[in-house]
């Protein structure tokens, strides 16, 4: 019943979803341009990235780290219709329904990966148009499954901050605070190699590290074995941790008057 | 003896869609916002719950429907405990919410789809629930539109339509009328009706409108300030205000308060009310009062402007227990002496 009952809630996300059509393409405006402002401003260091075996172009470079990062927006701004619902009186006629309440966190979390994991292949899309190379276009698939399974943990985040703010404020105040440092304590614009040791240490605690060089190593075609399993190992106990939290946070938070 | 006794009780509770033992609920702010309310609502019937702003009705419903949890006494719904039992209290409940909580991007049709699947209505019957009663709230040639080009009073139907797509052993309706047009609001009184009768349901029922409580309602508890002032029938209510009203006007308030302490002392009279210039004598025989009046005016050289003999009005009876001033939404500085007044010159 509760695999159910999260596919209820997965399958209103996405039909409202579908109806936004315009929040769509406005969603992609901010990757592009990082794509072509950062990846033309920073075209320079690639002698640095160079000197840590990296052999591509700045772009393709740090193309991987622009799908985190609208992987990380999306799903961290995803919960945020949170707020409306428990203002608009949805929440309230999930609540009442006998559906269970972690499903409702959960629905949403998939929805949000789902969804996150369409915006970031479009920037995908928009990066190989660029001249991004891509050394198997097999792994196109296995880098959305990353993205996915990133995207899942990540909107866990979004859907505690939402679950525990009462307002709008307290919501993009918090959110705003966690999405853009997450995105550059991690290797997604500059190898983590050349950062100094207490900036690297902190990057090694950051999840968004991991994803983005797994999927470097997916789109450049040098996938090491070992690496991959522990990129995995680690983006998978970060999803299970939190899917966990949000059940949780969620499911005691909702249950106060708003 | 004891198992007995047991089962006696819970019996009891079964044989009421809504029963409440001494429900207090206290906010973390020190509000009281329902304070001991004791009341059954027999299965069946629809049940009208009324009070101003701010009385604790919107706290009661709360409960009631398991979204906020009481702090003091016990609560059942469908014969369930809101708190112990709070997942069958849902499989039996619908709940049609003030403001209307439908998604205005997906279709008529979706809504009702996502609220079939919230409460887990059987997979092959979700399609002809959702025709029938598409045809009983008027919506079925609109059905595919999005909810956002619906005017206010189709949104409410849908709603409803919602509310009752489960077929649920009490439905909660929360103002179902507010800010609806008259005709809109005729409309859904006559929805109301039809679906009590098809459905066999229990209907609890908030309003501000007298008139859709009389209408409606078999029975109606007046709540104020967290407390039930009265329950009772709507005309049973009336008719202990007295079964007829004189309502005069005279041209000028100077010595008003002596004719009014003098219509008063009348026997038969059981309520005095002004409103400016106007007055309301509450009385069991208007027929005798009437010329006593004319009497203790013209003695006191007060002119009376114009008289006539109605019948007293649901609205007559809220205001005798709830009082004229308006409110503080919090409930604050709340003049108990007042109201302990009202409530004893009603009583003799």
């Amino acid at each position: 019943m509760i695999l159910t009952d999260t596919y209820t809630i997965f399958w209103r996300e996405m039909k409202r979803y579908r109806k936004s059509r315009s929040g769509i393409l406005i969603r992609l405006i901010q990757p592009v341009i990082w794509i072509i402002v950062i990846g033309n401003t920073f075209a320079g260091t690639r002698p640095l990235i160079q000197s840590v075996g990296f052999h591509g172009s700045y772009i393709e470079f740090m193309a991987p780290g622009v799908i985190m990062l609208t992987a990380i927006f999306t799903s961290i701004f995803g919960g945020v219709n949170t707020l409306w619902d428990r203002r608009y009186g949805f929440m309230n006629k999930a609540l009442i329904s006998p559906i269970s309440r972690s499903s409702i966190a959960v629905g949403k979390m998939l929805a949000i990966s789902l969804i996150s994991a369409l915006q970031s292949s479009l920037i995908l899309g928009i990066a190989l148009a660029l001249g991004v190379g891509i050394a198997d276009p097999l792994m196109i698939m296995p880098i959305m499954l990353i993205v996915i399974a990133f995207s899942l943990g990540f909107s866990g985040i979004s859907v505690v901050v939402a679950a525990t703010a009462k307002s709008q404020e307290t919501f993009w105040g918090i959110i705003n605070f966690l999405g853009l440092p997450l995105f550059m304590l991690s290797p997604a614009l500059f190898p983590l190699e050349l950062l100094p040791s207490w900036l690297a240490f902190l990057a090694k605690l950051n999840p968004v590290t991991y994803s983005v060089l797994l999927i470097r190593q997916m789109m450049t075609g040098t996938v090491k074995p070992f690496s991959v399993v522990l990129d995995v190992a680690i983006i998978c106990i970060f999803v299970v941790v939190m899917i966990a939290l949000a059940s949780y946070v969620f499911t005691k938070e909702v249950s106060k008057p708003f | 003896m004891i198992v007995a006794i047991y089962n006696a009780r819970n019996v009891c509770k079964l044989l009421y869609a809504v029963e409440t033992r001494s429900l207090s609920k206290i906010y973390k702010n020190g509000l009281k916002a329902v304070d001991d309310i004791s009341m059954r609502v027999e299965n069946g019937e629809i049940f009208g719950f009324l009070g101003p702003n701010g009385a604790g009705k919107s706290t009661t419903i709360m409960i009631l429907t398991t979204l906020l949890k009481p702090t003091l006494g016990e609560a059942y719904v469908a014969g369930f405990d809101v708190v112990k039992q709070a997942k069958k209290v849902r499989q039996n409940i619908g709940y049609v919410q003030q403001d209307s909580t439908v998604d205005e991007y997906l279709t008529g049709r979706e809504n009702l789809e996502l609220q079939a699947k919230l409460n887990h209505i059987p997979k092959d019957s979700i399609k002809n629930r959702i025709s029938d009663i598409l045809n009983l709230v008027e919506l079925s040639d609109r059905q595919d539109d999005a909810v956002v080009t619906y005017s206010g009073g189709m949104r409410k139907r849908l709603d409803i339509a919602g509310g009752l797509l489960h077929r649920p052993k009490v439905l909660f309706l929360d103002e179902p009328t507010l800010g609806l047009d008259i005709q809109t609001r005729y409309k859904i009184w006559e929805y109301i009706k039809t679906l009590h009768k098809e459905f066999e349901m229990s209907i609890f029922l908030t309003t501000h409108y007298m008139e859709e409580a009389d209408r409606l309602c078999g029975n109606i508890s007046i709540i104020d300030h967290g407390k039930i002032m009265v329950t009772g029938s709507p005309k049973s209510l009336k008719n202990a205000l007295g079964s007829e009203v004189v309502v005069f006007e005279v041209n000028s308030d100077l010595k008003l308060g002596d004719l009014l302490s003098e219509i008063k002392n009348i026997p038969v009279v059981k309520d005095v009310t002004t409103d400016g210039y106007e007055v309301r004598v509450f009385s069991s025989s208007g027929n005798h009062v009437t010329p006593k009046i004319f009497q203790l005016a013209s003695y006191m050289g007060i002119k009376i402007e114009s008289i006539s003999l109605t019948s007293p009005t649901l609205d007559d009876v809220f205001l005798s227990y709830t009082g004229r001033e308006l409110r503080d939404e919090n409930g604050d500085h709340y003049n108990r002496k007042k109201e302990r007044e009202k409530m004893r010159r009603l009583r003799t």
